[in-house]
């Protein structure tokens, strides 16, 4: 089985090398750097689902922070499109909050779409295109995005050298089931946040807070070393499980625990992710996302908590 | 100093032409058009075959009956008539683009210098009128100098046509005869002056002014010199002729949308011709296609910089389109008339200047190309940026503008974004807040756990209250709102709020959910 798998990940890789540079990848947040092979491919598709029904404004927020920080790696517009239905179920995007999240309002497009094909026309017109530093894209309905939808979206983002998120707000449960050529799949739900202690009664809740989960990262384009981890392993496999202190490039690059669940908080004012798995642990120094232009470093003790 | 020429049309059997169009009325029959005026059926519009039997505007409708039982009756309908005569005035732009409404039934149309493209005036004037005749419209077609000879000259003159230049000699055999209500006077100045014997414009063509003016005031005398063409008149057209416009006729009409669009195609590359000499590129276009019959379609396209490329030209068109909320084309009996026309033109960047930002324009380019084409299939309205405004009631804060208006307009340095000191707002806000049960501690305290969409959520952290009341001086009596930001023990957070004070406003105070926080 994992051969097939190999085999069909190096003819995917071989038939869609593109002969120009290589993808650019944005880290974000040290416990997904590794198994993404450095960060978010930046002329990729990447998914996002909810966890749970009422986690959908969480992977909008996960969404919007990842845009924030392509938007500051880029200096261009951003487009976000939505399926109208999204915005009446679970509101409209906010201009004041958008800002209070790290995003800069003048840079970002609003388009309302009426239907999910319209919304995806529309996404891989803009990544043809290529003058947009990122696409944010919501759709509500999955009856009209398929493998070849999602191919589409993939190639275009790959001509116009422009990176696609793309929020599946009904999909929560299914993140696992679903088949796209998406490279990578996050599925976020909330998370608690950092409260600080009032004075008197409850709490004062945090910033933006979510647990992300990788359930799929294809690496068949980073390099003629690397397999694809795709598919997630249904029992967890504890074989895969990332060993502490394993140096050897390869080995990580390979191994990614779909399972396991990481708890991010969000930093607009500097735009960065901060691992709050490793604050509970104690491990607080390199918790950080790396500042952009830094190279990949250990991978950080990982004996997280699994879910 | 150009010569002008202006053609008034005059439809006098508007009405009744309007209600045979219909169908449903013998083609032998007589027809009259009726209103009501000071409580009494008059009639208002009769026609060719009512004017020979000898009924006239103004006849009672009893009286006309008993005199001709066999006359049929229609209702006047001032709104269709005048809609029917837009309809016409936007046909005429085919003669020429400067038409104009004259009046409730009459066109105005500036044919200076176009004459010639219909092999004369003469010939000019017969096709218009055969044109029209078949819709089934009757007209009377006046020519002259200046719109208002031609105004008088359609209807009470035998005599339609005005030589230019106007000698004096002509004038006086076209106008002097004519009654002074050609010079278009209130019909009481016209019974003024019959009572002092002035009855036919000859009367006081030939007096001194003054008298006539101390007399009736000044607008006689003015209408006059106007009608010699002794002050400059221009007519209000309904559009604003185009800059550059390409247009083909078709001696057989075509009707397939596959020949229309072959045709659009050649336009394309004739409109582009003419915007390449003097360098400049088309921001709005618009494609007026005229139909045998009378119809007439035109779609408008935007561009976000200066087009001047037939393909792209087309393909914006072809977009509209294929858009769903654009008619497709009807082309019905066939179109005789295909025009493109550049409503608005704008200089092309020069190339300098786009050689050094290449980079950028060909960004910002790629960029005004996608937006047209998210416009041309969403609607401009689909597109859109936001920008931040100083109100208190949260759904006021953000206005959104198209994002058609371009960046250029926007390059102003956005204000710098205090994230600290600003209170937390919503990544996601309800356009209507959603009514949650909520229960507190205290009715005027924070809520410890609420029910939204039937899911019971435990408050673990809140923030709050955040107090919002309504402009009182605008929105008077508006209950006040206390602003809460919850998180649920799932880790969700929730903007919340309180509607109405506690005791003061209302005894039970109401709970929603306004916002979502990521």
């Amino acid at each position: 089985m994992a051969r097939l798998r190999r085999a069909i990940a190096e003819i995917e890789a071989e038939a869609s090398r593109p002969s120009e540079r290589p993808a650019r990848r944005l880290p974000f947040a040290r416990a997904f750097d590794s198994a993404l092979g450095g960060g978010l491919a930046d002329d990729a598709l990447h998914e996002i689902a909810p966890a749970r029904p009422q986690d959908g404004a969480a992977a909008m927020g996960f969404a919007l922070a990842l845009a924030a920080r392509f938007i500051n790696h880029r200096p261009a517009s951003a487009l976000i499109i939505g399926e109208g239905f999204a915005a009446e179920e679970s509101g409209a995007l906010y201009g004041p909050g958008l800002v209070a999240h790290g995003l800069t309002l003048s840079r970002l497009v609003f388009v309302r779409a009426p239907d999910a094909a319209l919304a995806l026309w529309a996404m891989e017109e803009a990544l043809k295109c290529g003058a947009p530093a990122v696409v944010v894209g919501e759709i509500w309905s999955l009856k009209g995005y398929s493998l070849v939808a999602s191919r589409r979206l993939l190639l275009a983002a790959r001509k116009g050298r422009t990176p696609a998120l793309l929020i599946l707000a009904s999909a929560y449960g299914q993140a696992e089931r679903l088949s796209s050529a998406a490279e990578t799949r996050f599925e976020i739900a909330a998370a608690p946040s950092a409260a600080t202690p009032a004075a008197a009664g409850l709490d004062l809740p945090g910033p933006f807070a979510c647990g992300a989960r990788l359930i799929k990262a294809r690496l068949a384009r980073a390099g003629p070393f690397v397999d694809a981890v795709d598919s997630p392993s249904k029992d967890g496999r504890p074989s895969e499980r990332p060993m502490d202190g394993v140096h050897d490039q390869r080995s990580r690059l390979q191994t990614h625990d779909p399972g396991r669940v990481i708890r991010l908080e969000w930093r607009s004012q500097d735009m960065t992710f901060k691992d709050m798995t490793f604050k509970d642990m104690g491990v607080d120094d390199q918790a950080i996302s790396l500042p952009l232009a830094a190279a990949s470093g250990d991978r950080p003790r990982a004996a997280a908590g699994r879910r | 100093l150009t010569t002008r020429r202006f053609l008034s049309l005059w439809l006098p059997r508007l009405a009744t032409d309007r209600a045979r169009r219909l169908g449903g009325v013998d083609k032998r029959a007589p027809l009259a058009a009726v209103a009501k005026i000071d409580n009494a059926q008059r009639l208002v519009c009769v026609d060719a075959q009512a004017a020979q039997l000898g009924l006239s505007l103004g006849l009672s409708l009893p009286d006309a009956r008993a005199r001709f039982p066999a006359l049929i009756v229609a209702e006047a309908e001032p709104a269709e008539e005048a809609q029917l005569l837009t309809r016409l005035c936007d046909w005429c732009s085919r003669y020429t683009p400067l038409a104009a409404l004259d009046g409730r039934d009459g066109l105005m149309l500036d044919i200076s210098g176009v004459a010639h493209l219909f092999e004369g005036e003469a010939a000019l004037i017969e096709d218009c009128r055969a044109r029209l005749s078949a819709q089934g419209i009757s007209v009377v077609i006046g020519a002259a100098g200046n719109p208002r000879a031609a105004w008088a000259l359609a209807r009470f003159s035998r005599m339609r046509t005005a030589p230019e230049p106007l000698s004096d000699k002509a004038f006086v055999k076209l106008f002097h005869d004519l009654p002074l209500a050609a010079l278009g006077l209130d019909e009481k100045i016209v019974a003024d002056m019959a009572r002092a014997g002035l009855r036919r414009i000859g009367d006081i063509a030939w007096r001194p002014r003054a008298p006539i003016t101390a007399r009736f005031g000044a607008v006689p005398m003015a209408r006059l010199d106007a009608l010699k063409g002794l002050e400059r008149s221009s007519i209000a057209p309904r559009f604003r002729p185009p800059d550059f416009c390409a247009e083909r006729q078709f001696a057989s009409p075509i009707q397939t949308v596959e020949a229309i669009e072959v045709q659009l195609r050649k336009l394309a590359d004739d409109l582009v011709v003419l915007l390449e000499r003097q360098a400049k590129g088309a921001r709005r276009i618009e494609l007026s296609l005229y139909r045998v019959d009378g119809a007439m379609r035109r779609i408008r396209i935007g561009a976000s910089r200066p087009l001047n490329e037939a393909r792209a030209i087309v393909r914006l068109i072809a977009e509209r389109l294929a858009s769903p909320n654009e008619d497709v084309i009807d082309a019905g009996y066939g179109v005789d008339l295909m025009r493109l026309a550049c409503l608005t033109a704008e200089p092309l960047a020069p190339s300098e200047a786009e050689l050094e930002r290449a980079h950028e324009a060909e960004r910002a380019r790629s960029l005004a190309e996608l937006f047209d084409r998210l416009f041309a299939r969403l609607g401009a309205r689909a597109v859109t940026r936001r920008e931040l405004i100083d109100a208190h009631l949260p759904e006021q804060a953000e206005a959104a503008t198209p994002a058609a208006l371009g960046e250029a307009r926007r390059r102003g340095a956005e204000p710098p974004a205090i994230i600290e000191a600003a209170p937390a707002r919503p990544l996601r806000l309800f356009a209507r807040p959603e009514p949650i049960e909520a229960l507190a501690e205290v009715p005027d305290g924070p809520p410890l756990r609420f029910r939204w969409r039937r899911v019971l959520h435990d408050v673990t952290a809140i923030e709050g209250p955040e107090r919002i009341v309504a402009a009182w001086w605008r929105h008077a009596g508006a209950p006040t709102r206390d602003y809460f930001r919850a998180e649920d023990s799932e880790g969700r957070r929730f903007w919340l709020y309180r509607e109405g004070l506690w005791g003061r406003e209302t005894m039970r105070p109401k709970w929603f959910v306004h916002g979502l926080f990521g």
